[in-house]
């Protein structure tokens, strides 16, 4: 989108991104350059698929979730909310929050920024929208985002093995392993879990130096 | 920090405020500090969800969210059908943005702040708040929300303003001429507003009015 004044769009028309835990992503803030807080929307197709992960925001943004279409079983603390189109879910700073799509084709939106400071778009954004340049096929694209991403969010584990992924794809050894070295050095237990069995790195794997960078 | 809980946008306050525009707090009803974020319904087909305004004053950007319904926006005079599942994205605070309810039940969401910045209440909040108080007459309600208001934004011209009509209307004459004089203050164009508002008539003729 553009920088003109204003932009519309219809919730058909947005980018739909699988992700691992589950429901599909569809970027909202994204997608519209909107620089205020985090909006997106999340979409469960069958009934009982996941469309609110459940997760706590330590020390992070406040939450609001709105069910757009289907509905979608709540989990707010020990609470469980039935929630047609229309509910509105707050879920502030470590409360644990999760739903479940109760009928086909839940989509719920989700907004979120932190109290007294300013918002500042999450790196998360940044990974998935790489991984749906991959899914279609630019991984360019896609290795051009997470190399902007770890620039930006130089202390951040997540662009850098993701960038690692797309490098090694892309059959740049020496980059995926400066990438991987980096997300190990930034967190290592969860980068060497994922690399364990991660298909993304079939092609240096048997670079000796795959299992250096990992130590 | 806000409030965790659940609630339909049905069960939540509904304001009427003018043009057949309906508030319905959501923000305030949470206590949600990091963004702004309401709803607005009509009272019927043909009345506003979304008031005539720009965000020159807040610079906030704003997103619209037509959650059910049907809605025709217009932003600086272009005409836009907006069904259910529009989203609305108006990034220039200083595009004029209104918007018409189509259908029965037209529901939007509205969402702001202002980029790079941690988000602040705003005063308009407190006075759409205070609105039921005023048109009951309990003016002793309507201004205890708008000296809530002034804790959080004390510098708030249309605040004060709007403070120093209720105090008129409640008979606390000193207070509204104090508060009228740090609006004039803040922003001259309260004075030319005040020599012609009804609402203080009852203080025009004191000594301190501002001319």
């Amino acid at each position: 989108v553009s920088e003109r004044p204003y932009a519309v769009l219809h919730l058909d028309e947005l980018e739909r991104v699988e992700t691992s835990s589950g429901p599909e992503l569809r970027p909202v803030r994204r997608r519209l350059g909107f620089g205020a807080l985090g909006v997106n929307c999340w979409t469960a197709h069958a009934v009982g698929d996941r469309v609110i992960e459940e997760h706590r925001e330590p020390d992070g943004p406040e939450e609001l979730y709105a069910v757009v279409t289907g509905r979608a079983t709540f989990t707010l603390g020990d609470e469980t909310i039935d929630a047609p189109p229309g509910t509105l879910v707050s879920a502030p700073p470590g409360v644990l929050r999760g739903a479940i799509a109760a009928e086909p084709e839940t989509t719920v939106l989700a907004l979120g920024a932190p109290a007294g400071e300013p918002y500042v778009p999450l790196s998360w954004e940044e990974v998935y929208a790489a991984e749906g340049m991959r899914r279609r096929g630019d991984l360019d694209g896609a290795r051009c985002t997470l190399r902007e991403l770890v620039e930006a969010c130089p202390d951040q584990w997540q662009g850098f093995y993701n960038l690692a992924c797309f490098e090694s794809l892309a059959g740049e050894t020496d980059k995926a392993l400066d990438a991987l070295r980096r997300a190990v050095e930034l967190n290592a237990e969860p980068v060497r879990e994922y690399a364990a069995d991660d298909e993304d790195f079939d092609s240096i794997r048997t670079d000796p130096r795959f299992e250096e960078a990992l130590a | 920090v806000s409030l965790a809980g659940s609630a339909s946008i049905d069960e939540l306050d509904a304001i009427p405020v003018s043009h057949g525009l309906v508030w319905h707090p959501i923000r305030r009803r949470f206590d949600i500090r990091g963004f702004g974020v309401n709803a607005y319904t009509a009272e019927e087909v043909g009345g506003q969800v979304v008031e005539e305004h720009d965000e020159s004053r807040l610079e906030h950007q704003e997103l619209y969210v037509v959650l059910q319904g049907r809605a025709t926006f217009t932003l600086d005079g272009e005409t836009i059908d907006a069904p259910a599942g529009t989203f609305v994205f108006v990034r220039d605070p200083a595009v004029t943005r209104v918007a018409i309810s189509e259908e029965d039940g037209t529901t939007v969401l509205a969402l702001g702040g202002k980029p790079g910045e941690a988000f602040r209440v705003s005063a308009w909040e407190a006075m759409f708040a205070a609105i039921p108080a005023a048109r009951a007459e309990r003016w002793d309600e309507a201004i205890a929300l708008h000296e809530e208001a002034l804790r959080e934004s004390p510098g708030s011209a249309p605040l004060l303003y709007n403070l120093a009509c209720m105090e008129a209307r409640g008979r606390r004459h000193l207070d509204a001429l104090v508060h009228l004089r740090r609006a004039v203050e803040l922003d001259p164009k309260f004075g030319a507003l005040a020599a012609r508002d009804s609402d203080l008539a009852a203080i025009r003729r004191e000594p301190g009015f501002p001319a």
